[in-house]
This record gives C-alpha cells, sequence and structure tokens, in this order.
C-alpha cells in the first residue's frame, strides 16, 4: 500500500471511529430539523388567538351583509358617531373602524379605515380584499345580473407548469425546486466550512503535537497533505451520504407524511388507497431531482472540498495555533461567502448569462452550478466545462498549497506574514 | 555509506549550513558535534530529505537521498512528539507503515519492540495517558521499528531521565553491534564523547575538525596536564608568565594545565619535584572534546584545521 492510501486511511479510520463523528452523524440531521421545527411550533404556539372586534358604519346600507371576513373577525354594525368610536379604538375596546360610503355603490369615492395601527400588513390585506369583495358583489346583483354571473366573477382558474424536457413533460415546480437548489447550495456551503476547518484543525494539531517533523522524515509534504485533506473528505463524504440516505428516506416516505394531513373528503375523493391520486387531487406534488442532478451535485460537493481543503491545509501549516489563523482564512472564507450572496440572483434567472458565467467560476462553481442544476435543466457542455475548471483549480491551489505546507509544518514561533508565505510559495 | 558534499543551506536572512562535507562509514557511530545554531538540525534534516540543499549533494549508498531513503532511515528528531489522541499500538504500527512495512510486518516489529521494553500492555492506551518517560521509549520505538539501516538522533539525550537515557545508550551500542549506522547531533559533547567512532565538529555552519575519535584527539596530543600536590607551585605563575603553559583550572591541591609550543613534561616534573611537598599525581592526559573545540574555535576563528571545500566570503 503506498504511502498516500496509509495517510489517508489513518486520517479516515481515526475519525470515523470516533465518540465525536457518530454522535455528530446521528445528531445533525435532528438539530438540524429542530433549526426548522422549533420555530414553526413556536409561532403556532404563541399565535394571536384573540379575536378582532371592527366596528363598520354602512352608509350605503347594503354593504355590511356582504362583508365576509375570516372567522377570527367580529364585525359589529354601528350607527355611533365616529368621535365614540375613534375613543373606543383609542381605549381598546375595539381594534378599528370601517367607513364605507354610499358612493361605493355607484363606483365612486373609496372605504377607509381607522384603526390604532399595528394590525400589520395581513390586516389592512384582509380588510381591504373583503370590501372590494363585499362592493363588485352588491354591484353585480344590483345591475339584476343573475348568479352565474358572480360565480363567473369569483372563479379563480389555476395555471398547470409543465416542464417540457427529454425525458418527457413533467409538471414544473420551479420554487420547489428552486428551493431544493437553495438548500443544496447551502448545505454545500455549510460542509466548505466545516470539513475545511477540520483539515486546518487537523494541520495545526500535527503542528501543536510536534509531530510534524517525524512525519516529514516518513513522507513527502504533498502526500501529507493530499492524504489528510482525502481521509478527512472520504470521512465528510460517509457522514454526507449517511444524511442523504437519511433525506431520501423521508423523501419516499413524504408522500405518506403528507397525506396523514390531507383528508380525502375534503376532495371528494372517498376512502383511496392510492396516496398519488390523493395528493394530486390536493394539489401537492413532492418534486423530484433526477438522478443525474445528484450525481453532480456530489461531483460538485468534492470537487468544492478538494479545492477549499487544500487551501484550509496550507493556512493551517503557516500557524501554530488556530487563534492565529483567522487573518488567513479570510481570503479562503470570502469566496465561500460570495456565492452565497449571488445565490437569489442565480435561483431567479438560473439561465442568465451572469448566473452562466459565475457558475464557471471554480471557487462559485460547486455551489452556483449545484443552484442552476435545480433550477433548470443546464447544457451538458456546460457541468462539464464547469467541473474541468474546478478540477483545474484544484489542481494549482493543491500546486501552491503544498510549497506552503511543506515550509510551513516545520516553522514554530514567528507568525508568518503574507509575505513570508509568498516567498515559502516562489521558492518551495 | 552516507557522503554529504559540499552543502549549503540558506534561509532568509543567514546561512544556516556553508559547505559542509563529511562521510559516514557503514556500521559505525558518527557524531556531529557543536554547539546551539551551529547547522547541526539543518544538516540533518537535509539528510533526512525533509528540506533539501541549496547547493552540494548528500547520497546514500551511492545513491542521491530521496523519498526512497527516507524508508531506510530512522529519525529521532530534537522536538519530540506523537499523536496524543491515538493509541501506541496503531500510532507505531502506523509511523512503521508509513515506512514500507506491510501491516503484518508493522505490527510483529511493534510488538517486538514494545517487549523489548517491557511495555507490552501499552499497546491499546493512548499516548496523553502515558508519563513522559514511557513516551520517550515509545518514540525511540518510532525510530527503530522499521528496521533502519542508518538511525539519525537529534539531541538524543535531551529530556531524559537518567534510567531512560541508560536505556538509549544500551540500544545504541545493541544496534551498532547489529551493523546498523549511528549518525548523533549534539551539544553536549561530553555526554557523547564515548559512544562516537568519528566525528565533525561545526559551529556558524561550518566543519571545523573532523575524523575519528582517535585521530581527531592525537591530532592534538596528550598537552593536557593534571597534578594533584601538597605545596607551593609557584613555577606555575612563573611558566604561565612566559607563556610555556596555560592554566586550565587550579585549586590548593589540584591543577590542570595545557603545554604550549613544544613544552616537556619532564621539564615541568623537575621543577615539581624541587618545589613541592608532595605529588599525588602527575598524568598526562588527552583533552577532552569540549577542550579542543574550544582551543579551533578560539585559535582559527576563521577557517579550520582541515580546511573543507572553497569557502565563499560570508562572515564567520
Amino acid at each position: 500500500m503506498n504511502t498516500l492510501a496509509v495517510i489517508a486511511q489513518r486520517e479516515y479510520v481515526q475519525r470515523v471511529t470516533s465518540k465525536g463523528f457518530i454522535i455528530g452523524t446521528l445528531v445533525g440531521p435532528i438539530v438540524m430539523i429542530a433549526i426548522i421545527v422549533v420555530p414553526v411550533l413556536f409561532l403556532v404556539a404563541f399565535q394571536d388567538q384573540s379575536s378582532k372586534t371592527i366596528a363598520v358604519i354602512d352608509e350605503s346600507g347594503a354593504l355590511y351583509e356582504e362583508l365576509e371576513f375570516p372567522i377570527d373577525f367580529d364585525l359589529v354594525a354601528s350607527e355611533a358617531p365616529v368621535d365614540t368610536l375613534r375613543s373606543h379604538v383609542l381605549g381598546g375596546k375595539i381594534n378599528g373602524y370601517l367607513i364605507l360610503p354610499e358612493t361605493l355603490l355607484r363606483g365612486e369615492g373609496g372605504a377607509a379605515f381607522y384603526s390604532g395601527g399595528g394590525g400589520g400588513f395581513i390586516l389592512s390585506t384582509q380588510v381591504q380584499q373583503a370590501v372590494n369583495r363585499a362592493v363588485r358583489q352588491r354591484r353585480v346583483l344590483m345591475t339584476g345580473a343573475d348568479k352565474t354571473v358572480l360565480d363567473i366573477l369569483h372563479h379563480d382558474v389555476g395555471v398547470d407548469m409543465i416542464k417540457i424536457s427529454d425525458e418527457g413533460d413533467q409538471a414544473d415546480s420551479a420554487a420547489a425546486l428552486a428551493g431544493i437548489g437553495y438548500g443544496m447550495g447551502f448545505v454545500i456551503y455549510v460542509c466548505m466550512f466545516i470539513y475545511g476547518a477540520f483539515v486546518m484543525r487537523g494541520v495545526i494539531e500535527e503542528k501543536t503535537n510536534r509531530i510534524a517533523e517525524l512525519m516529514a522524515s516518513s513522507a513527502r509534504p504533498f502526500d501529507l497533505m493530499l492524504g489528510k485533506v482525502l481521509g478527512i473528505g472520504a470521512m465528510g463524504l460517509t457522514q454526507f451520504l449517511t444524511w442523504c440516505i437519511l433525506g431520501m428516506t423521508i423523501m419516499a416516505f413524504g408522500g405518506t407524511v403528507a397525506a396523514l394531513f390531507v383528508d380525502p373528503n375534503d376532495y371528494g375523493l372517498g376512502q383511496v388507497d392510492n396516496q398519488q391520486a390523493l395528493l394530486d387531487a390536493a394539489g401537492i406534488t413532492i418534486p423530484q431531482l433526477p438522478f443525474s442532478a445528484f450525481v453532480l451535485f456530489v461531483l460538485f460537493f468534492v470537487g468544492g472540498y478538494l479545492l477549499y481543503a487544500s487551501l484550509f491545509a496550507a493556512v493551517g501549516s503557516a500557524v501554530d495555533q488556530e487563534s492565529d489563523a483567522q487573518q488567513f482564512v479570510l481570503p479562503i472564507a470570502a469566496p465561500i461567502i460570495i456565492p452565497m450572496l449571488l445565490i437569489s440572483h442565480v435561483i431567479e434567472n438560473p439561465d442568465s448569462s451572469i448566473s452562466l458565467w459565475l457558475s464557471m467560476v471554480p471557487f462559485f462553481s460547486p455551489i452556483l452550478m449545484t443552484v442552476r442544476i435545480a433550477a433548470t435543466s443546464v447544457p451538458f457542455w456546460q457541468t462539464v466545462l464547469s467541473l474541468l475548471l474546478l478540477g483545474g483549480a484544484f489542481l494549482g491551489s493543491i500546486w501552491i498549497s503544498s510549497r506552503i505546507y511543506r515550509v510551513g509544518i516545520l516553522m514554530y514561533g514567528k507568525k508568518p506574514s503574507f509575505a513570508d508565505i509568498a516567498r515559502w510559495i516562489r521558492q518551495g | 555509506m552516507l557522503n554529504v558534499s559540499n552543502v549549503t543551506k540558506r534561509y532568509a536572512d543567514k546561512v544556516a549550513v556553508d559547505s559542509v562535507s563529511f562521510g559516514v562509514q557503514k556500521g559505525r557511530i558518527f557524531g556531529l558535534l557543536g554547539p546551539n545554531g551551529a547547522g547541526k538540525t539543518s544538516t540533518i534534516r537535509m539528510i533526512a530529505f525533509i528540506t533539501t540543499p541549496d547547493e552540494g549533494e548528500i547520497r546514500l549508498d551511492d545513491r542521491p537521498v530521496g523519498s526512497w531513503s527516507q524508508q531506510t532511515m530512522g529519525y529521532l528528531p530534537e522536538e519530540r512528539g506523537l499523536y496524543r489522541k491515538m493509541k501506541v499500538g496503531d500510532q507505531l504500527q502506523y509511523l512503521a507503515r508509513l515506512k514500507g512495512l506491510s501491516a503484518a510486518e508493522a505490527t510483529a516489529a511493534v510488538r517486538h519492540w514494545l517487549d523489548r521494553f517491557d511495555a507490552s500492555d501499552w499497546y491499546d492506551k493512548k499516548v496523553e495517558e502515558l508519563s513522559k518517560g514511557m513516551q520517550q521509549k515509545v518514540q525511540f520505538i518510532a525510530t527503530v521499528a522499521h528496521e533502519p539501516t542508518l538511525l539519525i538522533f537529534d539531541e538524543p539525550f535531551s529530556g531524559l531521565d537518567p534510567i531512560n537515557a541508560d536505556l538509549l545508550r544500551d540500544v545504541i551500542l545493541e544496534l551498532k553491534e547489529a551493523g546498523r549506522t549511528i549518525l548523533f547531533a549534539s551539544h553536549r559533547m561530553e555526554q557523547v564523547e564515548q559512544l562516537c567512532d568519528d566525528i565533525c565538529l561545526i559551529s556558524d555552519g561550518r566543519s571545523l575538525v573532523q575524523g575519528s575519535l582517535r585521530e581527531v584527539k592525537s591530532a592534538y596530543g596528550r598537552n593536557v596536564l593534571r597534578m594533584e600536590y601538597d605545596g607551593t607551585p609557584n613555577f606555575l605563575d612563573r611558566m604561565q608568565g612566559s607563556g610555556k603553559i596555560s592554566v586550565i583550572s587550579r585549586t590548593e591541591h589540584r591543577a590542570e594545565l595545557r603545554l604550549l609550543d613544544g613544552t616537556l613534561s619532564r621539564s615541568i616534573l623537575q621543577q615539581a619535584m624541587d618545589e613541592l611537598d608532595a605529588i599525588y599525581r602527575f598524568e598526562l592526559v588527552e583533552p577532552s572534546l569540549n577542550e579542543i573545540f574550544i582551543s579551533v574555535v578560539s585559535t582559527t576563528g576563521q577557517g579550520s584545521k582541515q580546511p573543507q571545500g572553497s569557502r565563499t566570503g560570508s562572515a564567520a
């Protein structure tokens, strides 16, 4: 077995068999889910249950009975003077009052809603919708039109989004896929930092344990560094694939779970065995990514990891302790953070030329190309070119990093400057 | 077996090793001796192929050193260190495998050496659970387990407790018996003097004196005189005043002196018998390496007794 394999094997076995790894792998997803679920539960638990009381001064005499508000609204027809209502609002007895002038029935003027403020955007939208609907309904009825006209007026037409691709037509769940793309980009972003930091800490540990010189007398610095990067990468991939399998299991049973919350009777289907039919009727589609997208995701994940991990290894070799690493981590962290700032543009315009070229830049492609692959159908040549550029950047970065590493691991004491590091690279 | 020829290593602001040459013969113990900062570790790192020389060449068995030679060398760095969280057995096995042993060979070698050091029950212990002395033993095993033909020890006795120091001395002699070649670097000359067959004294990156310990010592002659006596040796003051001797140390009943420029010990004995009440000891001894080193550095300052190759004008 060659030296590189022996080194990578030690890194992998030591880490995968550690308690921290096993706990992290199993607890990680639970923590992730908790981060998403807890705020939702929190909102539900503390939802504002009190109903809102709104006084309505209906000067038209015909609109009040047409008003339809959600059930947590109490409407009270009122003929009290405005000043009284005003003091009720200020005194907190009612949430607000609505004035519907008679002119509304002639299509002139506007209504006014007075409140103590603080009702928020939702409240004003609800009031606006209810008034509009009531006025429209009343005016149509006043023309003597029959009820079918009203039905036509209130009928919403759904537009199905169908995506045409070589594999056949399928429902285009662009929004959901963009969400998945964002999620995958975010996973890569987080993993670059987590696993990159593992590599950096591993190198610093060898320096603080003073074993670096012994290692350098047994293997080439290039093998030491690449072995560490590969071993930790294999650990990351193990962890990542474990999570993917867990995630896909959840996806596979996701339909079943969603079906639990849908009552078949609501859709006039009666008791059905077929979940798919049920979900279709409810308009719920669990979006499915093609398998090729998953493969590309893993490839970009691995490529991005290799690129950044070799740079993190170089940083680790240049310093004696983690707290000294900050200034050198910044130039590496910036190209990881930049794509996160650009990600919303890419999600909204996955086919724009800016998105295209950004997803070719090696430092950005692991995140941005993954997002594009999820959000749109990326031409094959673009994926291949992006991967080749990423691979080329990795070779360049590992060449530079190994030159820093071979000098850095034997340096103790003085914290090097950027100029020192540049000299190490030149001298090799 | 090992040939270092005209090797120079420069760091950013100084010349660490300046055109040093020496050879180490198979089956012998070679001492690379000099004060701290003389360039010993820099030289050794180049031999171990951790760094490469800017000029000159290092050959092992007539091949330039490289990754191949790392596998036939065992190196004990001055900075000792191990993976603290790793088990002793796993760690030693890993280090041996890096030196080219198969997993099975490595396991067998590690078991053998742990037995040799009465440490079989450490196999499953983590390094951080061991005492410092125990860690030192583990470190020796890491140096020798893969049966290297050339062993390199940088300041081997520094930081060792007396028991481990003796143990290491025994192991080194045992390895020499077994035909291994050993290279030392040390600034504690008196500590390694008895072990070395050949030496090279270096200072400020330059080789000053080298050869077999016998040759070097005889080149400096038996010119140190030790005396023990009763009485008042006024003649010592006279002779020192006239530049015939220099006094190395002197107490009430004891004196150690160096004979200068052809002064005969007989003439001193003559005067001693005339002036002293009693003489208990009168012995001509070889100078210690330390004394040789000091006299070389002080008398030559520039250059050396046996010039090594060409010098390009750098500050001494």
